[in-house]
């Protein structure tokens, strides 16, 4: 099964997991390589050598390709994109900005270099920065976020560069990874379902939440202040939601979420912790291995296109 | 070269040309989030044939502050 993504990066199916913080640590990326995907872990507000280990741990497991995703505003980012470089990881992901002082470093270093955007203009710079490929996500996803759909920026950014584009936000099951490439992508990333898959170390309470949210479940907080993120609604997201729209400070809010992932993906607590999800957790009804969720994907898209591109 | 930029400004971010002063904060004062800025400079470099390396951009916050560079960089 080829296309451009599985080609450019040395993969069986165009399935990558996204590299979400805390929750995407080597066990869960070097499952979802060793099925034939591409696994990342996510560095989130780690420091560097948290990182490095989790490389070589993530080594041990797969001898297959797997990523690191950067978040740009981790203060340590200079240094992760440092070690990145050092231990030979194959692809990097980016989000939270535009990473163009490192490309060159990580090019030179043999990687691919493959930044999440939301709009079309970043996507373009990417390209010009020498960028291998773009992950286009939509405001359906989880976590930190943009402002337009899947639906509307894939399809706006495949025509706008010439790189392969990855659609993420929103995709869950066949259906959404055929429409995915009806809209020109050439591979998909999935979060939620991934979280919610065996060799996802996250707390059960995490993944429960996920199974049992309905399709109305998530909340963006954090849209007047410039940081939106999608989690599932909560005491939290209520009682972050009022105050905002009571006009609370950008510290005062921050307060409500420091600290709210790790709570709810470590110590389970997602009454007052922020259980990031994207809206697709409505769909998300069973926990099966990432093998199992990747051979599922690429079955049900592989009928719904005709086998023309899924041979 | 300020009415240029002005011109692009507003119309980038919808606010209103007078809006678009030398003091002016794109973020506090025109509303500009991460991405409207990433737009903004994309047809700024295309209008004045400058590149603004995204390091340059993190030391951008006023309308005085593009004119500087624009015109140390052209």
């Amino acid at each position: 099964m080829q296309t451009e993504i599985t080609k450019l990066l040395g993969i069986e199916y165009p399935i990558v997991q996204g590299g979400m913080a805390w929750v995407a640590e080597y066990h869960l990326a070097a499952a979802v390589s060793e099925a034939g995907g591409l696994g990342l872990i996510g560095s989130g507000g780690a420091p560097a050598e948290w990182v490095r280990e989790q490389v070589r741990e993530a080594k041990k497991l797969t001898d297959k390709p797997f990523g690191v995703n950067v978040m740009l505003m981790n203060p340590e980012s200079d240094k992760i994109a440092q070690v990145l470089a050092e231990e030979g990881v194959k692809v990097v992901t980016t989000g939270a900005g535009s990473p163009e002082k490192y490309i060159k470093m990580w090019k030179d270093a043999g990687m691919k270099v493959i930044p999440v955007v939301a709009s079309v203009a970043l996507a373009k710079r990417m390209e010009r920065c020498g960028a291998d490929a773009v992950v286009a996500e939509g405001c359906e996803a989880g976590g930190h976020i943009g402002e337009n759909t899947t639906m509307v920026l894939v399809p706006q950014i495949v025509d706008a560069v010439n790189i392969p584009v990855i659609a993420a936000g929103g995709i869950a099951d066949g259906r959404g990874v055929a429409a995915a490439f009806m809209l020109g992508a050439q591979a998909v990333q999935l979060g939620t379902h991934f979280v919610v898959s065996n060799e996802c170390v996250v707390h059960d309470n995490y993944k429960k939440a996920i199974i049992k949210a309905r399709d109305i479940d998530s909340r963006v907080t954090g849209r007047t202040i410039g940081h939106p993120v999608r989690a599932l609604r909560n005491q939290m997201t209520n009682e972050y939601i009022k105050q905002e729209n009571a006009g609370a400070t950008v510290e005062e809010l921050e307060l409500l979420t420091l600290g709210g992932l790790r709570k709810a993906v470590v110590e389970g607590d997602v009454t007052t912790g922020s259980v990031m999800a994207g809206q697709i957790a409505g769909m998300v009804k069973e926990e099966m291995s990432c093998q199992e969720l990747i051979q599922k994907l690429m079955r049900e898209a592989s009928e719904l296109l005709g086998g023309k591109r899924f041979e | 070269m300020l009415e240029k930029i002005q011109e692009l400004v507003a119309e980038g971010l919808g606010v209103n040309a007078s809006e678009v002063v030398e003091t002016a904060n794109f973020k506090e004062d025109l509303g500009a989030d991460s991405l409207d800025l990433f737009e903004l400079v994309m047809s700024l470099e295309e209008e004045f044939g400058v590149e603004i390396p995204t390091e340059d951009l993190e030391n951008i916050a006023t309308v005085g502050d593009v004119i500087k560079y624009i015109e140390a960089h052209k």
